[in-house]
């Protein structure tokens, strides 16, 4: 039964697909999401065996030492990892936070800790990475270090990134993580991890329950 | 994760045909006597209000109703310094020199998948503006495209 509505549910995606693939330029939603609109799921995954908050220390845009541990404890805590020169999803990924924690009350938002972290160091300074943030939330906390330091941090966390090389044309390919990893204010384990297409709806229904360490 | 969830799940088992029916209807509406040349046009275009001021992002979905294929070579825009195509590989990006536009088919650019990348922007792409584009094809005429800017959280399945 469930194959068979499954089947159903493509049939009106592919449906709806071709309908609009006749249609002129009207800039209309894309038709696959009212399938999964219907449907729509939880943004986050709720682990069962929360990680453990790195124990990192790098350097924040004020070039301060800053002690992850230390700063984010008893803190609800948003971890990103991303850098600047990214034109799509970094700048989504934590516009789309930042629109939601704009929702808080301001006790609230002073209370969370977001905190980027960049996955390419030597282009990203303390003083380019605060110019950035400032453009989307001078609250968010920008780190950067040695790129060794922060990819160990990042895969205690299960998040892959890569060192930046040079493409074929000598530009430099960064890479950024692929989830944001947010810690309970009580037990400081990261236990939600949310993907590349959870968007503003999705921080801001779940914030006021991360803020308390409950599931969303 | 989220998934692609059937709505109401039972009772849908009767819907199929009438759906095929609709669709097939509607496609013979659309007129597919194409004699062998792509017939293209292009939706949902925007860019998201960027946070950077020379350095932006672009997504359009370019549609081919002919019954052959074509290609998107370049992309180019009196605003900016370079318009590069790239595609998404894992969590980097790597630029592309061409993107097919297949027959009776069509090539999107969404986050998180391909993408425009603006670089050297002359002036920072405000919400509420636009951003005029030519791409450029291997077979077919240029195409002039004029690029909304959305919010910088602008998210095309919900529309805002």
């Amino acid at each position: 039964m469930r194959k068979k509505t499954f089947a159903v549910a493509a049939l009106l995606a592919a449906a709806t697909l071709t309908l609009s693939a006749c249609g002129s330029g009207d800039s209309g939603s894309s038709p696959v999401a009212v399938v999964s609109e219907d449907g729509k799921q939880q943004a986050a995954t709720v682990l069962d065996q929360p990680f453990p908050k790195p124990d990192l220390v790098l350097t924040d845009t004020q070039g301060k030492s800053y002690d992850l541990r230390k700063e984010t404890a008893g803190h609800p805590t948003l971890i990103y990892f991303g850098y600047t020169n990214c034109p799509d999803v970094c700048p989504l990924t934590m516009n789309n936070i930042a629109v939601a924690k704009k929702q808080l009350t301001q006790a609230e938002q002073d209370e969370l800790r977001v905190v980027f972290v960049t996955t390419d160091p030597d282009r990203d300074t303390p003083a380019a990475l605060g110019k950035w943030l400032k453009g989307i939330d001078p609250q968010v906390v920008g780190l950067t270090g040695k790129f060794a330091t922060i990819q160990a941090a990042a895969r205690t966390l299960g998040i892959s990134v890569e060192a930046p090389h040079k493409d074929k044309n000598g530009k430099i390919v960064s890479t950024h993580g692929t989830q944001v990893v947010a810690f309970s204010p009580k037990t400081d384990g990261g236990y939600l991890l949310y993907g590349e297409d959870a968007d503003v709806d999705d921080y801001t229904k779940d914030l006021p329950k991360i803020l308390k360490g409950a599931n969303p | 994760m989220r998934r692609v969830t059937p709505a109401g799940p039972v009772r849908l088992l009767a819907v199929p045909t009438a759906v095929i029916t609709g669709a097939v209807l509607l496609l013979t509406g659309c007129g597919s006597d194409s004699d062998g040349r792509a017939e293209l046009s292009v939706r949902a275009a925007y860019i998201p209000q960027p946070v950077s001021d020379t350095m932006a992002a672009g997504f359009l979905t370019i549609v081919n109703k002919g019954g052959t294929k074509d290609e998107l070579t370049s992309v180019t825009s009196t605003a900016a310094g370079s318009v590069t195509l790239h595609e998404t590989v894992g969590s980097s990006m790597e630029e592309v020199t061409s993107l097919d536009v297949p027959a009776h088919g069509q090539l999107v650019f969404k986050s998180g998948g391909n993408h425009l990348m603006f670089e050297k922007l002359k002036s920072k792409p405000v919400q509420g503006g636009t951003v005029t584009v030519e791409l450029h094809f291997a077979a077919s005429d240029p195409v002039e495209v004029e690029m909304p800017v959305e919010s910088a959280t602008y998210n095309p399945k919900t529309g805002h």
